[in-house]
């Protein structure tokens, strides 16, 4: 469930335009050598205009070859341009995809971290990969053969119109129909292919899925139900292929009908003009001739179009990304507050919060973290725990009322500010490609081999990777378990050192035994920082010094463990049950 | 004809690429057929053009008759229709037959995908799978442009040797053997432009991997940083595939110029030779011309059957891929025993566990992979050894052991659907019995706050859940199976008290009178189970009731109990 924005067509468009401005001396050189190359390719037809007419006067075996000769120079000398076209095209191509895709990630990593939780890593992944390889093939592929082409058609007819303005004049004929039916078909194509697109990769997902959980399907059963998915997914891809085909068809036909008209007019006009003697018997064949040459170039761009449309639409999503009115904000609402805040000390005030699109889930909540307090907020699942942690940490901005520290909005600082305040960790751990010592260092930078090792030790880390820090990490190299993951986040955080944390169920993949140890040893770690664990696992409430206790996103009591004990509400109740044993 | 966009793919031929593009093709043979006929006719039909221009240029406008002139356009424009028709049904049809191509490989794919259940994550990886459906299809159902247009490229070169010799037996030689001549001298080109494509794609995978990456940890870097360094990173090997590209796009703009110009190159042979037969008075002025235009005509067919040559060389390896995969054989499944009737009781011979039937057993393990071994055994996946009623599990059909027996983990897949799609399975419960199910499972809530009930979509891998509902939906999901014994590992893991008292109530009720095993460590579950099995090192160490284990085993208790002097409350203890 996407909620990143896709681009207009203009704003694709002009991207676009962007992109060959930023690289025009290379776009310049590439379409200079393409037209010496389309020159060079017309001199075929008119040598051999120039070959027929003198075989009838009366040519010489000499003049035959002279002229053979130049025309064989002629194509020899047009492959090298084209070649040198094509390669100076292709390196624009590749400059230029490479670019959308860096740019691209820049704007993905600046993007506000609650928009791009939501949007999910699928969506984003796609955009970044599937779609901006999508738009590079077309820059590098596509864009230099409509270039040639376009380079081609536009010679052709100008070599016409130089021979016989009259007879060129069918020529432009040809072009009328093309233009008049490639606007007709690219108003339509375009949700077509996006629907297609969409389609496409609503199969790929039911092959990943499949796949992926192959071992569930085994498991359970699901064989049937699967299949029965893939069929559905087929068949819409189908509808869509179907669509497109037909939309393509319709067009096809009003260009091929375009070239046979102006191919024939120019016969009955041309005899009526060599008769009159107005165009000599060599330039009437040249130009009939010319307009036979003039069919591939625009069928290579016809199809051009087609493969252009499809990529405009992953450009469309590429481009979704880019800063704008009608995109997402660069950050997430209003300017980064300017003031440094006062002190450490976090303050929810009567605030209420809603995801996109749905109810609200905290119903005005008030609470004051006391500095270098540790905090445990227990609750049922459904209860607004997590949403609770995600705005103390600054991901979430409250829809009324505020989350403060030192009488700053968390939510407004920069990640760069914001991080020095407060760190959230949860269950969803991410091991990065590269080495341990690169995923310890992400969170300090100049953090030495010794700091290193004694975060991981803080966490109650293993030293047994083959090669230490030096050890890669990844699909590919060492995999690290839940467990070890899990450990590995909490080490980072331990180096980020921030004066607040608040762990999401942080501990819960490891073992009970494992969480015990590791909770204790994360403490004494952390001493005199302020930390606010979320946790099912009620030694954690137990060792706090506070226990928030969440209700239908409301705050239902509030305080220490041994007080809500004797209290006997609900706490105590979850402390009984917890406990039975 | 099956039609793969029914689900019906039929049986691939898996001996080799080649086959198998050629089982692509038979499967569909009508369609291929009509392919191979327009795809003829309309290569053929760009032969008439040139004739018939040669026609109206010799009979018409050298002598200046009108009305010849006029019955050759006449005749140029019904041929040209003709074509256009003609070129409208060839694209049709082939866009058809490569939809029929790529549906079917899908569907086959995704079939053999089911089949291998278990064993395909030890022998593929899902990515292998993803790549055969979305590029591997493209590349393979390309290639079968072949049985149409590529079938009328080579018809048309011959036709066109055949016009020429009938004009000069030297014009109809040079063009016999230019082709063969112009493709060997591709040949090398060809070689070094599927390498240097090869070393691109692997850099643009890493590339990929690396965004992938990055977008997946998008949430550290943005709470801890390092988003400098994994963008340089990035960076540094977008460059890296920016330099590859270019060496790619040196050999392919060599063959692209040479694809476009060699043809060309060919054509001023020819019309150089034909104008110097028609100096010599062998041709007429028309018939050279005639000569050109057919020899023109060349052109496109050329640099068409040069591009399908390596279009269907890409395809090879591409059908490699999927015969690679599809070729991929499932478990062993050679039991033929007769499942055991009624009740029977299930063991694990290595850790010496045994289920009585009936009854619900609790696993506790300090370490958590050691329970899920001993699951994995007692369902049969991945590893032998387990026995049921004595009868060791592989000496029975793989399907009655899975029909019988249901693991249920917490890796395991949710996939996308409808929440009843997701509970149901493959079972045909109706609502009440699927709502009783997710009753059961402490679900209710999730069922309610989700928008229609059991209508709701359900995300891949539950994404639009939360850690706790997910697990409650796959315990749903398994209770709905109601299989004769259910293996489940840790299912209440991510859950708060309250709800995992629930869950386990529910259990009880919902497996009452059927053999359950679960593995846990919370006092929780194990209170209320019939048997407990304390496990160290992979076995059995102690049997009993949790009661009498917290009693008679001081480790046993130290593992499981929550007790106020556990050791992890020293904190507490230092405050009071």
């Amino acid at each position: 469930m996407s909620t990143l924005p896709i681009a207009t067509t203009r704003q694709v468009r002009r991207a676009a335009v962007a992109l060959v401005r930023a690289d025009g001396r290379a776009f310049a050189t590439v379409l200079a050598l393409n037209v010496a190359a389309a020159l060079l390719g017309l001199a075929g037809p008119w040598l051999l205009g120039r070959i027929i007419d003198r075989v009838a006067t009366g040519a010489t075996t000499g003049d035959v070859d002279r002229l053979g000769l130049l025309l064989l120079c002629c194509a020899a000398v047009q492959i090298l341009a084209a070649r040198q076209a094509r390669y100076l095209a292709h390196r624009f191509g590749e400059r230029s995809a490479a670019k959308v895709r860096e740019q691209l990630l820049d704007r993905v990593l600046a993007l506000p971290a609650a928009t791009a939780e939501r949007a999910g890593t699928g969506d984003l992944t796609a955009r970044g990969t599937a779609d901006s390889t999508a738009v590079g093939e077309t820059l590098r592929d596509a864009a230099p053969e409509l270039l040639v082409s376009g380079a081609q058609v536009l010679f052709i007819l100008g070599a016409i119109l130089t021979v016989s303005p009259l007879l060129g004049a069918c020529g432009l004929l040809t072009v009328l129909g093309i233009a008049l039916g490639s606007r007709w078909y690219l108003r339509r194509s375009r949700p077509a292919y996006l629907a297609d697109r969409a389609a496409t990769a609503g199969l790929a997902e039911v092959l990943s899925a499949t796949a992926n959980g192959a071992r569930t399907v085994d498991a359970l059963g699901l064989g049937g139900q699967r299949l029965a998915a893939g069929r559905e997914a087929v068949a819409t891809t189908h509808r869509a292929r179907l669509r497109t085909l037909y939309l393509r068809l319709r067009y096809f036909a009003v260009i091929n009908v375009s070239y046979t008209l102006s191919g024939v007019l120019v016969l009955p006009l041309g005899a009526v003009l060599v008769a009159h003697h107005t165009v000599t018997l060599g330039a009437a064949v040249a130009t009939s001739l010319y307009l036979q040459r003039v069919v591939d170039p625009l069928d290579s761009i016809v199809v051009l179009l087609e493969s252009l449309q499809s990529s405009t639409a992953a450009y469309a999503r590429v481009e979704g990304l880019a800063p704008g009115p009608a995109s997402v904000p660069a950050q997430a609402g209003g300017p980064a507050p300017a003031h440094e805040p006062a002190d450490d000390r976090i303050r929810v005030a009567g605030v209420r919060y809603a995801y996109p699109d749905g109810p609200d889930v905290l119903h005005g909540l008030d609470l004051d973290l006391r500095p270098g307090e540790r905090l445990a907020v227990v609750g049922p699942s459904g209860s607004g725990k997590t949403t609770l942690g995600r705005l103390l940490a600054g991901v979430e901005r409250p829809r009324t009322g505020s989350v403060t520290v030192g009488g700053v909005p968390l939510a407004g600082l920069p990640p760069e500010r914001l991080r020095r305040q407060v760190v959230l960790v949860t269950q969803e751990h991410h091991v990065f490609l590269g080495t341990l010592r690169d995923n310890l260092r992400i969170a300090a930078p100049g953090a030495d081999d010794a700091a290193l090792t004694a975060a991981l030790d803080a966490v109650g880390w293993q030293h047994d990777l083959p090669d230490g820090l030096d050890t890669e990490l990844g699909p590919a190299a060492t995999r690290l378990d839940g467990a070890r993951a899990q450990q590995l986040a909490l080490a980072r955080v331990i180096l980020a050192d921030p004066h607040t944390l608040v762990l999401d169920e942080a501990t819960a993949l490891l073992d009970p035994a494992t969480a015990r140890h590791t909770e204790r040893a994360l403490a004494a770690a952390l001493t005199g920082r302020t930390v606010i664990a979320i946790a099912h696992r009620l030694h954690t409430a137990h060792d706090a010094d506070r226990v928030a206790v969440l209700a239908h996103g409301r705050l239902t009591a509030l305080g220490p463990h041994r007080e809500l004990l004797a209290a006997g509400g609900p706490y105590a109740d979850l402390w009984h049950t917890w406990r039975t044993a | 004809m099956n039609d793969p966009t029914a689900g019906d793919p039929g049986e691939p031929d898996v001996r080799g690429p080649l086959r198998f593009l050629c089982w692509l093709a038979t499967s569909q043979l009508r369609r291929s057929l009509a392919g191979t006929f327009f795809g003829t006719a309309w290569m053929l039909g760009l032969t008439v053009q040139p004739y018939l221009l040669s026609r109206a240029v010799d009979d018409g406008l050298r002598t200046g008759r009108t009305a010849v002139v006029l019955g050759w356009a006449a005749a140029m424009l019904g041929f040209g229709l003709l074509s256009a028709a003609l070129a409208w049904f060839r694209h049709r049809t082939m866009t058809l037959v490569r939809l029929d191509a790529t549906f079917r490989t899908v569907n086959v794919v995704l079939r053999h995908s089911t089949r291998l259940g278990a064993a395909l994550p030890r022998q593929a990886t899902a990515g292998e799978v993803v790549t055969i459906g979305v590029s591997d299809v493209i590349r393979m159902s390309l290639a079968l442009t072949f049985v149409g247009p590529g079938v009328g490229a080579v018809v048309c070169y011959l036709a066109v040797a055949v016009l020429l010799l009938a004009l000069s037996p030297l014009l109809a030689l040079t063009v016999l053997l230019g082709l063969p001549l112009l493709g060997l001298a591709m040949r090398p080109l060809f070689a070094r432009q599927r390498a240097a494509e090869n070393r691109y794609r692997d850099r643009q995978a890493r590339l990929t991997a690396r965004f992938e990456d990055l977008a997946g940890g998008l949430r550290v870097l943005n709470g801890l940083g390092g988003k400098d360094v994994y963008a340089g990173r990035y960076r540094d090997d977008s460059r890296l595939l920016r330099a590859e590209g270019y060496r790619v796009g040196a050999v392919t703009s060599w063959i692209q110029a040479l694809g476009t110009g060699l043809p060309v190159l060919l054509l001023a042979a020819v019309t150089w030779i034909g104008a110097r037969l028609a100096v010599s008075g062998q041709l007429t002025p028309g018939q050279l011309a005639a000569a050109f235009g057919y020899a023109a005509v060349l052109v496109s067919p050329v640099y068409f059957l040069l591009e399908i040559g390596q279009d269907v060389a890409r395809a090879l390896v591409s059908a490699r891929r999927v015969v690679d995969f599809l070729s991929l054989s499932p478990d062993p499944d050679l039991g033929t025993a007769e499942p055991t009737s009624g009740r029977a009781e299930l063991a694990d011979p290595e850790s010496g566990i045994r289920l009585a039937p009936g009854t619900l057993t609790v696993l506790a393990c300090a370490r958590p992979a050691d329970s899920a071994a001993v699951a994995e055994r007692l369902a049969r996946f991945d590893a032998a050894g387990a026995e049921w009623g004595g009868t060791p599990l592989t000496d029975l059909p793989l399907t009655a052991v899975r029909d019988r027996i249901t693991l249920a983990e917490n890796e395991a897949a949710l996939f996308a659907g409808t929440l009843r799609e997701t509970v149901r399975g493959r079972t045909g419960a109706d609502d009440a019995a699927l709502l009783a199910a997710i009753e059961a499972a402490a679900a209710r809530d999730v069922h309610d706050a989700l928008p229609g009930g059991l209508d709701a979509p359900i995300a891949a891998d539950g994404r639009n859940l939360s850690g706790g509902q997910r697990q409650r939906l796959r315990l749903a999901r398994a209770l709905t199976a109601d299989p004769e014994v259910l293996l489940a590992v840790e299912p209440t893991s991510a859950v708060d008290a309250h709800t995992e008292a629930a869950m386990v109530a529910g259990l009880r009720t919902a497996r009452a009178g059927r053999t359950t095993l679960l593995t846990s460590t919370s006092p929780l579950l194990l209170d209320r189970a019939d048997t407990v099995h304390y496990l160290i090192d992979g076995e059995v160490a102690a049997t009993g009731t949790h009661r009498e284990l917290l009693r008679t085993r001081p480790d046993y208790r130290a593992l499981v109990a929550r007790d106020a002097d556990s050791p992890a409350d020293s904190r507490a203890e230092e405050a009071s």
